[in-house]
């Protein structure tokens, strides 16, 4: 035990304990906090051991550390990651998918035949849907192939309001009132869903990205969105992550990361591809090397 | 067709479970599958005897995602035994093996790569010289201090006098600009030390 005099009594975490707590984040989630983000870890960790009754931040330490289910992790990975997003957010990447990076995808396959996108870090849904709506808008060969839509995150609460499929103005306010009209229905003032046809062609799971074992499912991957989810992790994560979306992708498969981010930094697996809406990275073909 | 119901039709792999016992994982770095060698050297990221195992398998692996899976665990494991069996990489005739070592040791523990440090900064080779000045760079503020000072007043070769020059500046310390202006005075007809020189100083005076 460390002496009292470590525990603060101002409501704050020792630096102690702030480190444990951020080491015991990244070694099981990948998410990476450092120094700068205290007052907003911390507050969210000062939350969840009043709620449960812990006496001390150091006990609530040692339920996340021992706590056989997870489930107390899992409560407290949902307060600390951020699902701030909207409809078509970086819509040049939805461009790119459509005006080029599919037609590739697809150019030795026959009709019929599978194409498998996977939305990582999904959230509260708004990118698989976009999307969904963006193929069956605007992607004139959306009806010959077999398009299974993936979508997952670390959140389970994101997740649940991403199958529940409901939207405020916020969320909707970069969508054509023609698109809202087609593909939502209002609920409640202010509140729209998301028709059921669409909720029901996205397949929502938890995983955590940097974890082989819950990512080795996904498997001849086409093309993985990953965008503004990177940022939250540190060089080991990221890594990590680039590796798991090599083993996913089949390949010639793509990756399409956040404005602010670039493979090059996280690994050397992939190649870049600039489209005239994008740049993407891809994994090479087989054959063609790394 | 179009939309369909993804993992509706159990299309979607499932995990494999119990692939193999643990000391099995160092068997099947060796496996013909370059698949199975790549869960092996993701399971032994997980175990820091694995070190050596991981970094053995390295110089022989043709595969550049099981070399990445390789690099990654140890990088995980971050121990002085897992940098320690990364540094002679440095040394590869192969770029692709020795920029992956040199990355992977600027992201482990400081306290793991430390231990190289002096025998790259002495080596006779001044390619290992560069790189132990790009892994100086992330040293704590002394022992920063004191090899990138003593990169730019004595190394002979002035590419690591650049490359230190470039760490300096990129760290706005002005403390470093005797060393700067001593490395300046040692290469005085070579315009590419000016340039970088004063562009360092021009930082400092920014930064003051």
């Amino acid at each position: 035990m460390a002496p009292p005099s470590e525990e603060p009594t101002d409501g704050a975490v020792s630096p102690a304990d702030y480190r444990t707590l951020c080491d015991l984040l990244r070694e099981r989630t990948g998410l990476s906090f450092t120094e700068a983000k205290r007052y907003y870890v911390q507050r969210r960790l000062a939350e969840r051991v009043e709620a449960t009754r812990m006496p001390s931040v150091r006990d609530y330490l040692n339920l996340l550390r021992f706590q056989a289910s997870g489930a107390e992790m899992q409560l407290l990975v949902n307060l600390m990651t951020v699902n701030e997003t909207y409809f078509f957010r970086e819509k040049y990447q939805l461009d790119c998918l459509v005006n080029g990076m599919l037609d590739e995808v697809v150019r030795h396959r026959r009709p019929g035949e599978r194409v498998r996108l996977w939305s990582a870090g999904c959230a509260t849904g708004e990118e698989p849907y976009s999307i969904a709506i963006t193929l069956l808008e605007r992607w004139p060969r959306v009806d010959e192939f077999q398009i299974e839509l993936y979508a997952s995150d670390i959140d389970s609460m994101a997740l649940d309001r991403a199958r529940e499929g409901v939207y405020g103005e916020r969320s909707l306010q970069a969508l054509p009132a023609e698109l809202v009209e087609r593909y939502f229905r209002p609920v409640a003032p202010g509140s729209w869903r998301i028709i059921d046809e669409l909720r029901e062609s996205v397949d929502f799971s938890l995983v955590n990205i940097v974890d082989p074992a819950q990512v080795r499912r996904f498997t001849g991957i086409d093309v993985v969105f990953c965008r503004n989810l990177l940022i939250y992790f540190d060089d080991l994560g990221r890594r990590n992550a680039a590796a798991m979306f090599h083993e996913a992708l089949s390949p010639g498969g793509f990756v399409a990361l956040g404005h602010s981010e670039s493979m090059s930094r996280m690994s050397s697996l992939f190649v870049p591809r600039r489209f005239p809406d994008a740049i993407l990275y891809q994994k090479p073909a087989e054959g063609a090397g790394a | 067709m179009g939309l369909v119901k993804a993992g509706s039709k159990g299309t979607l792999g499932t995990a494999p479970t119990g692939a193999a016992a643990p000391e099995d994982w160092t068997a099947l770095l060796e496996h013909a599958d370059a698949g199975h060698r790549r869960h092996a050297a993701q399971a032994l990221g997980d175990r820091p005897d694995a070190a050596a195992t991981l970094a053995a398998r390295l110089p022989r692996e043709p595969d550049p995602a099981v070399r990445e899976a390789l690099l990654t665990a140890l990088v995980r494991i971050g121990s002085p035994e897992a940098a320690a069996g990364l540094a002679p990489m440095l040394a590869s005739e192969d770029a692709g093996l020795r920029n992956g070592a040199l990355e992977s040791l600027q992201q482990m523990p400081v306290d793991a790569v430390e231990p190289q440090m002096d025998a790259l900064a002495g080596s006779d080779d001044s390619d290992l010289r560069i790189f132990a000045v790009l892994l100086a760079a992330r040293l704590g503020p002394a022992e920063r201090s004191a090899r990138l000072h003593q990169a730019l007043e004595r190394d002979p070769h002035v590419n690591v006098g650049l490359t230190a020059a470039e760490a300096v500046a990129e760290l706005g310390d002005p403390a470093a600009l005797p060393a700067l202006e001593a490395f300046a005075a040692r290469f005085p007809d070579d315009p590419c030390v000016a340039y970088t020189v004063d562009a360092a100083r021009r930082r400092f005076r920014g930064a003051s």
